[in-house]
């Protein structure tokens, strides 16, 4: 913990950024739903709501979680983590999670800021404890792509273009950016084929409501589904990388 | 003298670049890629909003489109030609800049003139890009068009240039400047995205007078698409003036740049 807690101007930045992109979104939307026809069942305050709730969920998902791996890989320091008496990728995600939690005090004044000065809408227990859990589902999900990435980094070393890459993909497909039930219908066919809606567009179109109690099941075992998947394309990079573990320079 | 040393030195500034990027050809072509996609998925982001929501504040998709293009010009000259810029704050801290002071050469001139992996695909992008959006918004290109386009764009590169500058003057004061640096790349990149007139007064204050983004796209896209929109009861023809704000911008932060580099006591290397 003593290498995150360093990082006190952390707090400064997130909060900052927070209150400015919070404030972006707001006139965007209010300028969007002054000028056109409101779709029928998502009030401005809603999507406002799913935006500022997106945002949150961003400072948690935005951190790369197995970021250690590609940087033991450039370093060779992954030839003595071998050679210890652990479960290596369990080293990475207990490390990694970690590093989210440290993010996860981040959260409680941006969380607050949005509740007391923006007024976010918050909805009842039950559906606010169906949006952690499937948030937690998305956050694996997340962990389970972002460990894929890094294991590419056993062949090539140079990832981080990739990695950007994959982030600007999942703000937009992933529906952080925008809800995906306005997306034209030309993109909604594939956009659910692919992991990235599973990270965001499930747990938020829970809390606003767009996802009613009755389909609960449904999308959390779509989202399971995701993570056996991940999990399983995870453990074959993991086992085939381990096998050849090309040290550069180390 | 000092001119005709300065040019040869720049030279080979652009020598150095090349052939790195010839050298690092894998790399060079993700970076690429991610540069694509990053501005693939912006315009993407404003198709998507605008096929649902057709108007913002009277903008439809094709001016917005316009707005963006002209942006991504002046940020991409900007990029592909100042983006060293950025790299002082990393120089001083680790000692590198020192070695600039003493020699016989302007010291941001060498800054500027640092070789890395710099390639103007960024810029081939915009153009391409600019020309796109131009034919598809079907702006009226007359002679106002064709002369001033080119002035508006180096004078947005020119105010890029002056945050670049003062956020890179602050590191003499503070060793690690790259939050801020990213709080404002964020307010410039996201902001200008949308018309100015969204915004709240104190905002579309802040973006005409004290960070003058609005000038980079904002004022003269309202010129050319015909927008009489008079946010902050600014005439249209303002937008003609980028080049002149851009000039004074620039004039200011290296005024700036003066200063703190006359006090500037090296980190202790």
């Amino acid at each position: 913990m003593a290498r995150e807690a360093t990082y006190r101007f952390d707090v400064f930045t997130t909060v900052g950024s927070f209150v400015v992109r919070v404030y972006l979104l707001r006139m965007v939307w209010t300028a969007l739903y002054a000028h056109n026809a409101a779709p029928k069942d998502l009030s401005r305050h809603e999507i406002i709501t799913y935006s500022t709730v997106a945002l949150l969920m961003g400072i948690v998902m935005d951190i790369d979680q197995t970021r250690a791996l590609n940087d033991k890989l450039r370093d060779g320091s992954i030839a003595t983590d071998f050679m210890k008496p652990i479960n290596v990728p369990l080293y990475f995600f207990a490390d990694g999670t970690g590093e989210v939690l440290f993010h996860a005090a981040l959260l409680v004044p941006s969380v607050l800021i949005a509740l007391l000065i923006f007024h976010i809408i918050v909805p009842g227990p039950a559906v606010l404890a169906a949006f952690l859990l499937s948030f937690f589902l998305g956050y694996l999900v997340g962990f389970f792509l972002n460990f894929i990435l890094n294991c590419t980094s056993f062949w090539t070393l140079e990832i981080s273009a990739v990695q950007l890459i994959v982030t600007w993909l999942t703000d937009l497909l992933g529906g952080e950016l925008i809800p995906l039930i306005l997306f034209p219908a030309v993109l909604q066919q594939f956009i659910y084929v692919l992991p990235f809606a599973a990270m965001f567009s499930t747990p938020l179109l829970i809390y606003v409501g767009q996802i009613p109690p009755a389909r609960y099941g449904e999308v959390m075992g779509l989202q399971l589904l995701w993570i056996v998947v991940l999990g399983a394309v995870s453990a074959v990079m993991w086992r085939a990388g381990a096998r050849r573990v090309v040290v550069q320079g180390g | 003298m000092q001119t005709r040393r300065m040019a040869n030195v720049y030279r080979q500034y652009w020598r150095i670049n090349i052939l790195t990027t010839l050298e690092y050809r894998e790399n060079f072509l993700i970076w690429f890629l991610f540069t694509f996609i990053y501005h693939g998925t912006a315009i993407a982001s404003l198709w998507i909003v605008l096929e649902r929501f057709p108007s913002m504040n009277g903008w439809n998709f094709r001016d917005m489109f316009f707005l963006y293009a002209l942006w991504m010009v002046a940020h991409a000259l900007h990029n592909t030609f100042f983006s060293t810029v950025g790299e002082i704050p990393d120089h001083i801290r680790d000692g590198e800049f020192d070695r600039l002071l003493v020699r016989p050469l302007d010291t941001l001139f060498q800054a500027i003139a640092t070789p890395g992996q710099v390639f103007p695909d960024e810029l081939v992008l915009a153009l391409i890009t600019f020309v796109a959006a131009t034919l598809y918004s079907g702006v009226h290109v007359d002679a106002v068009f064709i002369i001033f386009v080119p002035l508006i764009v180096i004078g947005g590169a020119l105010i890029d240039l002056g945050l670049n500058l003062i956020i890179s003057t602050a590191a003499f004061w503070f060793v690690k400047v790259d939050a801020l640096r990213w709080i404002f790349i964020q307010l410039e990149q996201e902001f200008t995205r949308y018309p100015l007139s969204i915004y709240s007064r104190s905002v579309r204050l802040l973006l005409t007078f004290v960070f003058p983004f609005a000038f980079m796209n904002y004022f003269p896209a309202s010129y050319f698409l015909h927008k009489h929109e008079a946010a902050l009861g600014v005439p249209p023809a303002a937008g003609l003036l980028t080049p002149v704000i851009g000039i004074v911008f620039v004039a200011l932060a290296y005024v700036f740049w003066r200063f703190g580099l006359n006090r500037y006591q090296g980190v202790g290397h």
